[in-house]
């Protein structure tokens, strides 16, 4: 299914980050989600995942903010497509898709935000503070690329920090990590180093996975892999996986159709079950008892820790 | 749904070892095969320069459960509770921290013995320590009805569900 959407609004919130606003053509409600939800848009020749600021009860219109970000190769990334829509233009979109939502049994919410990583937060907040649950936010960023700084000190007062120095974060990072009431849950979102170092971090302080939950937006650098064969339960079909090749690839390229989104390990959506082997997992989706359990995989990014895989394809 | 799929606890009998991954610890044992377990595991802690609170007695009793509340009230994220006794005491134990917040992933069981069961009867509400078995029978101490020990444990109350074992037999 796909949602196709108007463009409302298109304003620049802080230094290379504008935040768009789409609804329906009709002005009528859109689906509902629950925070820390995202979009995949089709953004030109990439489609890419934002996060919904929105808290997602009852939304009436689907809000993102995108940081401008060129791609190293100077090519024109699905950032510079987003800031390029008008208001009255259309934009293709998927439903909301969640991935990031908060624990409802936590007794707090620990929000650490680093710099655009702040949009899914942003709802986390909003939906806090509807609710009144306990909630402490972290934001660390760029001078001047503060986006969201005034609404955030207002919704949540001296339970916000804000820091655009790296020496100040680390030393609010470590209080933090070793002053939270039993109960609370750990929420992050920023670059890669950011957040490698936050769990870092947190597991060095004794925070166990199962209390770290995070959104990657941009997603990890992948090394191409070993080899291996996908044994298709079903058709009892043997599709070979080369080095540098996705699974998912070579299931397509075998004629295999298998639903796909984002193809970056993020949206859930390639999901494909094991039968018989080990896999390498390398997405953001699966949680961390599904990894364990070994009986799925997100066949865009991951791959075998056997030489054979069978899936029940 | 097999066996696979039980809510009645499979925890250790052997010493599962310290979980070095924590900050802080509490470590409570109870009965006297417990002692020296725990004892262990606090002189491992200590050398491993960690804090640990010790506590040992003979049974999961009201106070030893509300001194683990205030223990769990003041804890911070990073903190381990280590648990080591029969296992009806220990189940109690492990309810009252989950109420607290603690996830299992931050709890360490050791079981010495499955002799004693807390039995909850489905029919007054009244809770029963027997030396039962599952598949066992045995009385209500609120209603006086024979109850069949069913394997199904409540995490949250600590107890066996027990269900009057002849209630489809004509009187």
């Amino acid at each position: 299914m796909t949602l196709k959407l108007v463009v409302r609004r298109s304003t620049e919130i802080a230094e290379g980050i504008r935040e768009i606003v789409m609804t329906r053509p009709d002005d009528g409600p859109l689906p509902a989600h629950p925070p820390g939800s995202h979009v995949v848009v089709d953004c030109g020749p990439q489609r890419n995942a934002y996060s919904l600021t929105n808290c997602g009860i009852d939304p009436g219109a689907y809000t993102v903010a995108v940081l401008r970000r060129p791609t190293a190769d100077g090519g024109s990334g699905g950032s510079e497509q987003m800031h390029r829509f008008q208001p009255g233009d259309r934009v293709a979109l998927s439903p909301p898709r969640s991935a990031f939502p908060p624990v409802s049994t936590a007794r707090r919410h620990l929000l650490i935000a680093g710099g655009i990583g702040i949009t899914p937060l942003l709802s986390h907040a909003r939906n806090a503070v509807r609710w009144g649950a306990d909630v402490r936010l972290l934001y660390v960023h760029r001078p001047g690329a503060g986006a969201y700084a005034d609404e955030l000190s207002e919704l949540l007062g001296e339970r916000a920090q804000r820091v655009t120095e790296k020496s100040e974060f680390s030393v609010l990072l470590r209080q933090a990590l070793v002053s939270q009431p039993m109960g609370t849950h750990l929420y992050v979102c920023g670059p890669a180093a950011l957040m490698d170092r936050v769990l870092q971090e947190a597991a060095a302080a004794g925070w166990p996975p199962q209390r770290l939950h995070l959104e990657r937006f941009t997603p990890a650098e992948l090394d191409p892999g070993q080899p291996f064969t996908a044994s298709l339960g079903r058709s009892r079909r043997q599709v070979s996986v080369p080095a540098g090749t996705s699974l998912l690839e070579a299931l397509e390229n075998a004629g295999v159709e298998v639903p796909n989104m984002c193809r970056q390990g993020v949206c859930g959506e390639c999901r494909v079950p094991v039968l018989a082997g080990r896999p390498l997992h390398r997405d953001e989706f699966l949680s961390e008892d599904e990894r364990v359990a070994g009986d799925s995989v997100m066949c865009c990014v991951s791959r075998s820790e056997t030489e054979t895989l069978e899936v029940d394809l | 749904m097999g066996l696979q799929h039980t809510s009645v606890p499979r925890w250790p009998t052997a010493d599962p070892g310290v979980d070095r991954t924590g900050r802080a610890y509490a470590v409570m044992s109870f009965g006297p095969d417990a002692a020296p377990l725990a004892a262990g595991w606090g002189r491992e802690l200590h050398a491993l320069g960690r804090t640990v609170w010790s506590w040992h007695g003979e049974a999961a009793t009201d106070e030893a459960v509300a001194e683990l509340r205030r223990q769990v009230e003041y804890a911070t994220v990073g903190w381990r509770l280590m648990l080591a006794g029969p296992q009806c005491d220990v189940l109690r134990a492990h309810a009252e921290a989950l109420r607290g917040g603690v996830l299992e992933a931050e709890i360490t069981v050791l079981v010495t013995d499955a002799v004693r069961t807390r039995v909850w009867c489905a029919h007054c509400g009244a809770t029963t320590l027997a030396d039962a078995a599952l598949g066992e029978v045995t009385g209500c101490s609120g209603c006086g009805r024979s109850l069949y020990v069913y394997h199904h444990v409540s995490r949250r109350t600590a107890t066996h569900l027990g269900f009057m074992a002849d209630a489809e037999e004509l009187q």
